[in-house]
Order: structure tokens, then sequence, then C-alpha cells
């Protein structure tokens, strides 16, 4: 994954989230967010597996999502 | 999993599963060649139009297979020349893009607007007509919204103009009653995908004596009318499915509309501020369309399906940035609105357990995402 400075995680602090953390939250949440999840916080939020968050960033990019 | 975008596509039915395989194997012959294993093709092929035409109150020498809907409505309108056109704004793209086609050769095209249900009126066509207007291209029901059409009324004023009219009823084929002499239509569009048929089947029925010039060039399938082999088992594939359609249409409608019923109740308990896109009273069984204000459709459309849930939304987004659904733009919902909805389209293999379920679902994925923001 590849990082991105000052993006830091709302729930763990967890710092410096990556390009595709940053793009799930804005794709899954919403584009006008404030505040990011890491993809543990996020699965752990939603309920769901780190994997299948994975997956779904891999989709994402092979339909060409920009956000990733 | 639980799979409710039926208005994209259906599962197909076991039993027309059944009829359809051997055309895939034993009898894999060509339905234009002369010895049996060929005669056998076409004469399934012709029971299929039989079937089909039985189903739309039609004659079967009215009956083309095509590849799909979207071919039969490309044939349609690429037929006309450059004379004046009338569709609507909600249109399916095969339509909207057909008539872009033939902007660009020359010929005008109307774009109707619907009211806030999604209904286009007969004062609107009759306002539209020119003294060249030669085709008028309404759907009998909208794939986003489910609204119904007054496509018999609007037929009926058509004939007397001497006006070609041509319906695209892909999602309407299976799910509510269609005649096409009940429609006063010329041409009508059907896919069998969309009655858990096969994919790769496409009808339209032309109304006897009525010619269009070929889409597609050839030999001489489809009488002369549409080249390429036939796909039979596609072909038996629509017919078994659209008999089985028929036979428990109005049973079938009480039970999914009664899904919808309790989504929309069951969502409005907990979120009282949705809005119910469409027509109330004249929609399409199974489709329900919901905004949802203060996310997006599509982050909802995701996490639903994280959970195993298969809904959709009409926004496309590559860039993160989706383009809002043409139907529900010209509804006059705002950009904003618009992508935050969701469609929800229940078909036959849909129970009640699994209506509570998206229902629950989409209420916590609606608290958690405005949560998170």
């Amino acid at each position: 994954m590849r990082q991105i400075k000052r993006v830091n995680c709302f729930a763990c602090g967890k710092k410096q989230l990556s390009k595709d953390e940053i793009g799930l939250n804005k794709k899954m949440i919403g584009q006008d967010i404030k505040q990011f999840y890491c993809i543990a916080c996020f699965a752990e939020y939603f309920d769901v597996a780190i994997e299948e968050l994975l997956a779904k960033i891999k989709d994402f990019k092979e339909q060409g999502c920009e956000l990733f | 999993m639980i799979y409710a975008d039926n208005a994209a596509t259906t599962n197909i039915s076991d039993s027309v599963l059944e009829k359809m395989l051997p055309f895939l194997k034993e009898q894999y012959g060509n339905a234009s060649s002369q010895y049996s294993l060929g005669v056998k093709a076409k004469r399934a092929v012709e029971q299929a139009r039989r079937q089909v035409a039985v189903a739309l109150g039609a004659e079967p020498s009215e009956i083309v297979f095509t590849s799909g809907g979207s071919e039969s409505n490309s044939w349609v309108l690429s037929s006309i020349g450059n004379v004046h056109v009338i569709t609507s704004l909600i249109e399916h793209h095969s339509v909207l893009n057909a008539c872009r086609a033939l902007e660009r050769k020359g010929a005008v095209v109307t774009y109707l607007p619907v009211d806030s249900t999604g209904r286009v009126s007969l004062d609107g066509v009759k306002k539209a007509i020119r003294y060249d207007t030669k085709l008028v291209s309404i759907m009998l029901a909208n794939n986003e919204i489910g609204t119904i059409q007054p496509i018999a009324e609007i037929g009926k004023y058509l004939r007397e103009c001497r006006i070609l009219f041509h319906t695209d009823a892909v999602q309407a084929v299976g799910h509510i009653p269609v005649n096409v002499e009940e429609l006063n239509v010329d041409f009508l569009t059907a896919s069998s995908h969309k009655f858990n048929g096969a994919k790769g089947t496409g009808i339209l029925y032309k109304r006897k004596g009525i010619l269009l010039p070929p889409l597609v060039f050839g030999g001489e399938q489809e009488r002369g009318e549409r080249a390429g082999t036939e796909n039979v088992a596609g072909i038996v594939a629509a017919g078994y499915a659209i008999m089985e359609s028929v036979a428990d249409m109005f049973e079938m409608a009480d039970k999914l509309s009664a899904f919808v019923q309790t989504t929309i109740n069951g969502i409005r308990d907990r979120i009282p501020n949705i809005i119910v896109n469409g027509d109330e009273n004249n929609r399409l069984p199974g489709i329900i369309n919901i905004v949802f204000d203060g996310i997006s459709g599509e982050s909802l459309m995701h996490l639903l399906d994280l959970k195993k849930i298969c809904v959709s939304t009409s926004s496309a987004c590559l860039s993160g940035k989706g383009q809002p659904s043409h139907v529900l733009m010209a509804l006059g919902l705002t950009e904003r609105q618009a992508q935050s909805a969701i469609r929800i389209s229940y078909g036959r293999y849909n129970n009640v357990d699994e209506v509570k379920t998206i229902v629950e679902n989409i209420c916590n994925a609606y608290g958690k995402i405005l949560a998170a923001k």
C-alpha cells in the first residue's frame, strides 16, 4: 500500500494511512468525510473481515476507480 | 447471498435451464441445416417463437429473436431516417444512445420530460408531434424506478395519427400483463434474462406488414430479417421462461408487491426521511428506488455487498465522483439526492426472510455511515 502523509486513524491513532485505506473510507463512507479509519478499525466498525475489504479494494482497482 | 437486483438480471429458472441444456450439447445443430439435427433445432426455435407470441398476444410471424434488448431497441431506432423522433428523458441508454446516433445523422429527436413520478403524458406526446414525426419510442416500465407508462393510451392516439410506436418493454415482460394489441404498439422489445431466461436472447415484436431494414447482414435466418446463426438454446429458454412467468404472474406480482411494502415500511420505521421514487400506483411489482438523505447510494450498496446482499445504484463511479442517474434527475431530484439512491429489485426467488434481512442491514449500514462521517 502506498503511503500518504498526515492522515491518521480516527479510532486507534494509527499514523500515515495508505492511499488504499483513505480510498476505502471515501468509497464506502463518502467523499465528504473528515475522519478516516485504518483498515483494521474499518473492519471492526462495519463488522466485516479485513480480507473482504482487501478483496473489495482489489475489485475497485480492477474497475479503474481513481480513489485507489 | 441475497440477490435483490432482479432488474439487472435474473437467475435462470431450473426447469428452463433443463429445457435449454440439450441444445448446447446433444441437440447442437444449426437451425439452418437441412439434416435432422438442424431440423430439430429449427423446430425448437419455432416452438419458442409460438410461446413468445402467445405470451405477448402476437402472431409468431411477428416475433424476431435478437441478441438482446439493446439490439432490438437499436434496430428499431436505427431504421428511422432523417426524420423526427419522439422519446423520453428516462429511456434506457440503448434507446437514448441510438437517438444520439440518429441526431448525428441529421434526424431531430424530441426528449419528453416526465412528471415527479416518472410518467410521460399523452398531452406531452401530442404537443411534440410534428409534420415529419415518424416514430415515438416510450418504455413500458422504467428500469430504475419501475414506473409504468400509459402506453395503450399513447399508442391509440399515435395509431390514429399513423405514427409508428415502439415500446421498450424489457422490464415489463414476464412481470405485468403485456399484450401488443391492447398496447397499440408497432414494435416491442423484450429480453429473456429479465424474466428468468438466459442472457443473450432478445425479442423484437414487429407488427405484421411493417418492414425494417436489417441491422445485421448475413444469411437468411429469422426469415431474412435478422442474420446470424440462431442462439437455439437461448431462444428455447426464452420460450419456456416467458410461459413460466406468465403462468404465475399475478401470484408473483402480489408476492413482490408485498415485499416492496414490507421494505418501505421497515426502513421508514427507522429512517423516516427516506424518499421513495416513482409512481406508487403505477409501478412494477418488484422494483423500489429509495433516496437515503445524507449518504451516498454507492457507499450503501458496497457495504451491503460486504454483507452478501446485492442491490444496485444507478450512478457508475470510476473516479470517486459518480454521475447521477439521468432518470432520477428527470424526476426533479437534486444531484445529491440522485446520488443517495439505491434500487432494490425483488424477483421470483426472494423470500420474506431475505426482505427482513435487507431492511435490517440497510438500516444498520445507514446509521453507521452517518455516524462515521
